[in-house]
């Protein structure tokens, strides 16, 4: 299924990542302790050649926290922060950056914050959406946005990338959520939203 | 002096000087070379996903059932000579072990290229696979010496084996 979308359908898109993200966001300041901004997210459909160098620097080292989702829209949900910002984050929690909870508590901002974004998807279009415990890996961008990517590459040559920034105010760091569901998941999004 | 960059479901050929082939961060993709060293053919392909069944109307080099036939055709449509061909495979890793799917990917991966160059009769000189880690690789035609990078280090020679590591060996041999 090669889709693509018109103009409508992406702004649709891009008003539930924007609802998502709003609810992740809130999770997020919940559990720093800190208010939380979102940038105005993007809805894109682009060839999957060109996915990771628009996402970011293919050789930059990130960490990555991956949720999978499994129910009527399959996909996985990623969320990007530099390895700096990462450091930030817990020391907003009161971890040390190398400590062997470190990547455990980013585990869980993952699980919270994309299981929040989650709800407000399945909350606004009835979809069963059902997150799988989360992963998270430090290296380059590069591969963790390929390997992501790869799960959804056997059905279309597009990356459906709705992504949206949360910015820790005071802190100046960032987490870039990406939500990549494969082309009947999008379809079926759509559809709920009655725009398909 | 230019990098060709050969991104997901890509492939590349080869024989000019200087020209090397590059993917930048291989996770569970799997980056296969092929190198003709005597005539300074080398091809490389980004191979995504073991195989095609059932998806015929999306780019099928991003499979290995199709990328290694390709990649075969294309470096010998340069000059290499298919009984001369070497093999050289990097990626392939696990990077999120936890997520359900994309869990054996990059170990699927690696068994049909593998098996493919099986088929047709190439044989695996090195590899960089497994693990979680992801790779970056750079291959050049002229010379055939492929070089292997991780997050954070510096460029590594996979391939041809170096000499220093040569001595190592010899005194693991003489104990």
């Amino acid at each position: 299924m090669s889709a693509t979308y018109n103009d409508i359908q992406l702004d649709a898109l891009r008003e539930l990542a924007n609802i998502g993200a709003g609810n992740a966001s809130t999770a997020l300041s919940g559990m720093l302790g800190r208010p939380v901004d979102l940038t105005v997210p993007d809805a894109r459909v682009v060839p999957m050649t060109q996915a990771v160098e628009e996402i970011g620097v293919p050789e930059s080292e990130v960490t990555g926290i991956a949720l999978g989702v499994l129910g009527d829209m399959p996909s996985v949900v990623l969320m990007l922060l530099t390895p700096a910002d990462a450091a930030s984050i817990c020391a907003l929690l009161g971890l040390e950056p190398d400590s062997e909870y470190a990547e455990s508590a980013l585990g869980e901002i993952g699980n919270v914050v994309g299981t929040s974004y989650l709800n407000a998807l399945a909350g606004m279009t009835g979809l069963e959406l059902e997150p799988t415990p989360p992963a998270t890996a430090t290296d380059m961008l590069s591969s963790l946005v390929q390997t992501v990517l790869a799960s959804r590459a056997a059905v279309s040559d597009d990356a459906l990338l709705l992504d949206s920034s949360m910015i820790v105010e005071g802190e100046g760091c960032s987490i870039v959520f990406l939500l990549s569901p494969d082309h009947g998941g999008a379809g079926e999004l759509l559809s709920r939203l009655g725009v398909s | 002096m230019s990098d060709t960059m050969v991104r997901m479901g890509e492939l590349a050929a080869s024989k000019t000087v200087g020209d090397m082939l590059v993917t930048l961060g291989l996770g569970s993709c799997i980056g296969l070379v092929l190198l003709d060293r005597r005539m300074g053919v080398a091809g490389l392909a980004h191979v995504v996903l073991p195989e095609s069944t059932g998806h015929a109307e999306v780019n099928r080099f991003k499979f290995a059932d199709y990328a290694v036939p390709e990649l075969i055709r294309r470096v010998v449509a340069l000059g290499a000579r298919r009984p001369m061909l070497e093999a050289v495979l990097v990626g392939g890793a696990s990077m999120f072990a936890s997520i359900g799917g994309s869990m054996e990917v990059g170990a699927r991966n690696e068994a049909a290229v593998k098996a493919q160059l099986a088929t047709a009769r190439i044989r695996v000189h090195a590899s960089a696979t497994g693990g979680n880690r992801g790779r970056t690789v750079r291959v050049d035609p002229k010379t055939g010496i492929v070089l292997v990078r991780e997050a954070g280090s510096k460029d590594t020679q996979l391939y041809p084996a170096t000499l220093n590591k040569l001595p190592t060996r010899t005194l693991q041999e003489v104990a």
